[in-house]
């Protein structure tokens, strides 16, 4: 859907207009969903974030200001989302000490032998690692990197999303990065069609 | 020759950095254009981890399971007022018996002790510690009837199987009522220094409320949604062992009531 389109639409949402509504849903889902799953990592995840995103969008529709665009403002909130069930999913790891990420890698795992029926881009086990790289990152080092990698956020931005400062949000893309880096270095030698 | 750090490439490579200082160096230093080259197959390899695709009907599938949600959260707005209202009565209720009860607990001994040989002061000490008696008995009564409701909602729930879709019609209705009696009672454990009953009250109130929001159906994710939330608190046992220990309490309350009847 169109930005102009998308004025319009949100504007008869904001009036109270559930099919105006349906369709903000229904135009946004997919994109919302790849946000998310990026950020989870997990399909059953995203899609709860999904459903969360619109409700949280819903209730603050009234805020939403027209200049900006529908898409990347529902971003924001999948991104926020998002950020809550990872660092809750921290907290509970660190309290159950561990057995929510198993259960999580295992969820992970199982999302992931789905994505590999759809496109099989890359050989299992290289999915595998890239997935476990991605899954050791806290959750705001994932938040920071998504952002700044796959949506194109400036560290600016980053660093609003994340509430803290510019170069710590720099540094949170760079540690990231080296993190992934000492993961997946040894695949990059090994796949000449990706260097 | 001084390389680019391992931050300068990062930077570089999402155009954050200092460009020309980053491509005048790479233009002559075949070790940082290498760790660069690495660095871009590095991030090559995420961009091609595959996402589920999703397919045209997942939008009208959102929305489906959406749209019962936000069914709440309108319901929830216009119910709330009503809510608000009942819990206000059930309150003005609830204090107004309280202080009956301690006032017609506490004219008894007091009439007794003018008869009795005793000093007016211990009579009236008496008297005070009966009516604290009276209303942690009164507390301890109510409570433990609403947690036995509680945890048979909860057990319901609990057994519920999350692959169909679940009628809570009658389910909500009770819950809508136990919702402004938990937040009474929450309140009052507070105030009186009973934090064990007024925590688990606290953790409880959420999917009472979750529940008496639910309307008629429960969908898989909703049940789903609630069970986790119950495991993860572990609200279910701990509804069980407050239960108990309220009864338990409750019991060694009415001895010192009946001894106060005798009199």
């Amino acid at each position: 859907m169109e930005m102009t389109t998308d004025l319009a639409v949100v504007s008869r949402a904001r009036s109270g207009d559930p099919e105006a509504f349906r369709m903000l849903v229904e135009s946004h889902s997919k994109a919302t969903f790849r946000v998310a799953y990026r950020m989870t990592g997990n399909e059953h995840d995203a899609d709860d974030v999904v459903q969360e995103t619109f409700l949280r969008a819903y209730k603050q529709l009234q805020h939403f200001e027209e200049r900006a665009n529908f898409g990347t403002w529902l971003h924001r909130i999948a991104v926020n989302c998002s950020l809550d069930l990872l660092r809750a999913r921290s907290r509970a790891d660190k309290h159950y000490g561990g057995d929510f990420e198993s259960a999580e890698l295992a969820g992970a795992s199982g999302a992931r032998s789905e994505a590999q029926q759809d496109r099989l881009m890359i050989s299992a086990e290289l999915q595998t690692q890239v997935a476990t790289a991605m899954e050791r990152l806290s959750a705001n080092e994932r938040t920071a990197f998504i952002l700044r990698h796959f949506e194109g956020m400036p560290v600016e931005e980053i660093s609003k999303t994340l509430g803290i400062q510019i170069n710590a949000a720099k540094h949170t893309i760079f540690r990231a990065v080296r993190k992934l880096r000492e993961s997946l270095e040894p695949f990059v030698r090994s796949t000449p069609c990706n260097t | 020759m001084q390389h680019l750090t391992e931050e300068q490439l990062v930077a570089h490579y999402y155009h954050d950095g200092d460009a020309v200082t980053a491509e005048a160096h790479l233009a002559t230093c075949e070790e940082c254009r290498a760790q660069l080259a690495t660095l871009r197959g590095v991030l090559a390899l995420i961009d091609q981890l595959p996402i589920p695709e999703k397919d045209a009907a997942y939008g009208e599938e959102v929305w489906t399971r959406l749209r019962w949600k936000l069914g709440s959260e309108r319901r929830r707005s216009r119910v709330w007022g009503t809510i608000s209202a009942i819990a206000a009565a059930l309150a003005l209720a609830f204090i107004g018996g309280m202080l009956w009860h301690a006032r017609t607990q506490q004219t008894s001994p007091v009439v007794i002790a003018r008869s009795t040989p005793s000093p007016a002061a211990a009579a009236a000490q008496t008297a005070s510690s009966s009516s604290a008696v009276s209303r942690d008995r009164l507390l301890l009564v109510v409570v433990s009837d609403h947690l036995d409701s509680s945890e048979r909602m909860l057990l319901e729930l609990s057994n519920a199987d999350a692959k169909h879709p679940l009628d809570v019609t009658s389910e909500s209705r009770r819950a809508g009522e136990l919702v402004a009696s938990n937040r009474i009672y929450r309140q009052t454990a507070a105030r009186r220094g009973e934090t064990r009953i007024a925590s688990l009250l606290s953790d409880l109130e959420p999917v009472l409320l979750e529940l008496s929001h639910a309307g008629s159906t429960l969908s898989p994710d909703e049940i789903a949604s609630l069970q986790r939330r119950i495991d993860s608190k572990g609200l279910l046992f701990k509804v069980r062992v407050v239960s108990a220990q309220v009864s338990g309490q409750e019991a060694v309350t009415k001895a010192p009531s009946k001894g106060m009847d005798s009199l």
